[in-house]
């Protein structure tokens, strides 16, 4: 039996990841001949990061994802702020917003390539619209759900109109517009890959479509793993809050 | 600045019926005097301190601060909460700089006065840790040296010190009395406890509960600093319990709807207790 190291956060994934492939393993090896190894899914995915042409198309993806979530950020805060801020506005693009956020990303796809063609911009646009709508919607929350102690402590030291708003309802706001981020995150990187599917703009998920038209099940693990661990990657590094704050008593 | 409160009721709307909270209250804090209100949980004693702040309207009556009503929120009447309600997105010495931000300070006068109390509440080796990084205690602390560095004509304070442990709560008695004595803002401090009433203020008000009204007012002539175990002081808690004891009996009938009578010996508002804990 594994002893996992108590209060490791780090090496308990580590081990389970193991595990999973250890069991992978003996799958394809006793069980069903067809499944591809996990150590040949593996020694496939080390051959494509090498080679230049793979590494193309993972930049073309990565770059394409941080050109959308950029845009995402811009347009998903600034919007969800103004939605919070001003009632009126609120009234007309809420239910929009709310409507957008309900449309699946890859739902956007078709209309992305009536609009914009087999291009970059399609894909960067599906990513916009398949993610925005959780940044402009938790923004506008956050924005609303001030902690009444916070509002009254604030009021009662002088905090009212325009820095009451920026010095108060916007930090306030914060934990949630990151909760929102961090789902965008999520969003987009499979708006991204609905994306590329279905235009032929080089990246990971045209690659996707290349390798299972030729029927190579190996190959297409191989591209999968390297699209989880990204997606995985991003969200642990970015967005997992430290939690080592530590307390003075 | 002298605070007034002239015939103030107010009712909140509770599922469709008004409930009253106040009732006819008149009650006056002169300029530089340490009032307490003394009172059961439930009784109205934070709404008085809202009222005064402006956090909330009286629904008839008036609240007057230096002859004038008030009419909102101002930086001359600051409050210590129960709970601190700091910004946890600031650092100590951000939580205490926020109100002379907003008043416009330029950052280095700002920054210096914002330490000067900050060292006034023993907290300078703390100034740039976290809300969520203090004690119970600490907390407070930066709570009164946020208030104070406004440098308020009153200060309100809504139960500071109930959720603290008995050590730390006399040490900052103590310390908010020697604060007071340096500055001399007008205070209203808000409490349950009879000890730490008497053992405060120059004035007691005693408030009987629901809806709120003024039950009796004790002035505490007893010079400062004050003994626990004076007991001309003891008789002042012992007049008041006397009269909160009836109180407390009063809401714990309302709320378990029958008799409840406590023998003398085991009174739930002994001194050294909290009145309502047992509620």
């Amino acid at each position: 039996m594994l002893k996992l190291p108590k209060g490791s956060a780090f090496l308990k994934p580590v081990q389970a990841t193991a595990f999973l492939f250890a069991a992978w393993e003996l799958l394809s090896w006793a069980i069903v001949p067809d499944w591809p190894s996990a150590i040949e899914v593996g020694r496939i995915l080390w051959r494509d990061v090498r080679e230049p042409s793979f590494q193309a198309a993972l930049g073309g993806s990565l770059s394409r994802m941080l050109a959308g979530y950029l845009l995402v950020m811009v347009i998903g805060i600034s919007g969800g702020i103004l939605l919070g801020r001003f009632p009126l506005v609120d009234q007309l693009m809420g239910s929009l917003a709310v409507a957008v956020h309900a449309i699946p990303g890859a739902a956007w796809v078709p209309l992305s390539i009536i609009w914009f063609g087999m291009t970059e911009q399609a894909v960067i646009f599906t990513i916009v619209l398949g993610a925005a709508g959780i940044v402009i919607v938790n923004t506008d929350t956050g924005i609303r759900e001030v902690p009444p102690f916070i509002a009254r402590a604030a009021r009662t030291m002088g905090a009212r109109g325009v820095k009451y708003f920026w010095f108060v309802v916007v930090p306030a706001a914060i934990p949630k517009i990151v909760d929102g981020l961090r789902l965008a995150w999520a969003f987009g990187w499979r708006a991204l890959m609905a994306g590329e599917l279905l235009t032929s703009v080089n990246g990971l998920g045209q690659r996707l479509s290349q390798v299972a038209k030729v029927g190579e099940l190996d190959h297409l693990l191989a591209i999968m793993l390297l699209i989880a661990a990204i997606g995985i990657a991003v969200d642990g590094l970015i967005f997992k809050r430290p939690s080592s704050a530590g307390s003075i008593r | 600045m002298r605070v007034e409160l002239r015939h103030v009721s107010k009712s909140f709307s509770h599922n469709g019926h008004a409930l009253e909270v106040l009732q006819d209250i008149n009650l006056v804090v002169e300029e530089g005097e340490f009032v307490c209100l003394l009172g059961p949980s439930g009784c109205g004693k934070s709404t008085i301190v809202n009222l005064v702040a402006g956090l909330e309207r009286p629904t008839s009556g008036d609240v007057l601060v230096g002859g004038k009503p008030v009419t909102g929120p101002d930086a001359s009447r600051t409050v210590v909460f129960q709970d601190a309600a700091l910004f946890p997105w600031l650092s100590v010495l951000g939580n205490v700089e926020f109100g002379l931000r907003m008043a416009g300070l330029e950052p280095r006068k700002r920054r210096e006065r914002a330490l000067e109390y900050i060292r006034l509440v023993h907290l300078s080796k703390f100034i740039q840790a976290y809300p969520h990084q203090l004690s119970g205690g600490m907390k407070q602390r930066v709570a009164i040296a946020r208030a104070l560095a406004l440098q308020p004509e009153i200060l309100l304070l809504d139960e500071p010190f109930a959720s603290l442990d008995a050590q730390t709560r006399s040490v900052l008695q103590n310390e908010l009395l020697e604060i007071w004595e340096l500055a001399r803002p007008t205070i209203l401090f808000v409490t349950h406890n009879v000890r730490e009433a008497t053992g405060l203020a120059d004035r007691v008000y005693v408030i009987s509960s629901r809806p709120g009204r003024i039950r009796d007012v004790q002035p505490v002539t007893v010079p400062r600093p004050r003994h626990a175990e004076d007991p001309a002081l003891l008789s002042h808690q012992h007049k008041i319990l006397g009269l909160l004891g009836e109180e407390v009996e009063k809401v714990l009938r309302e709320e378990l709807g029958e008799t409840v009578h406590f023998p003398e010996a085991q009174h739930p508002a002994a001194p050294e207790r909290s009145l309502g804990m047992h509620i």
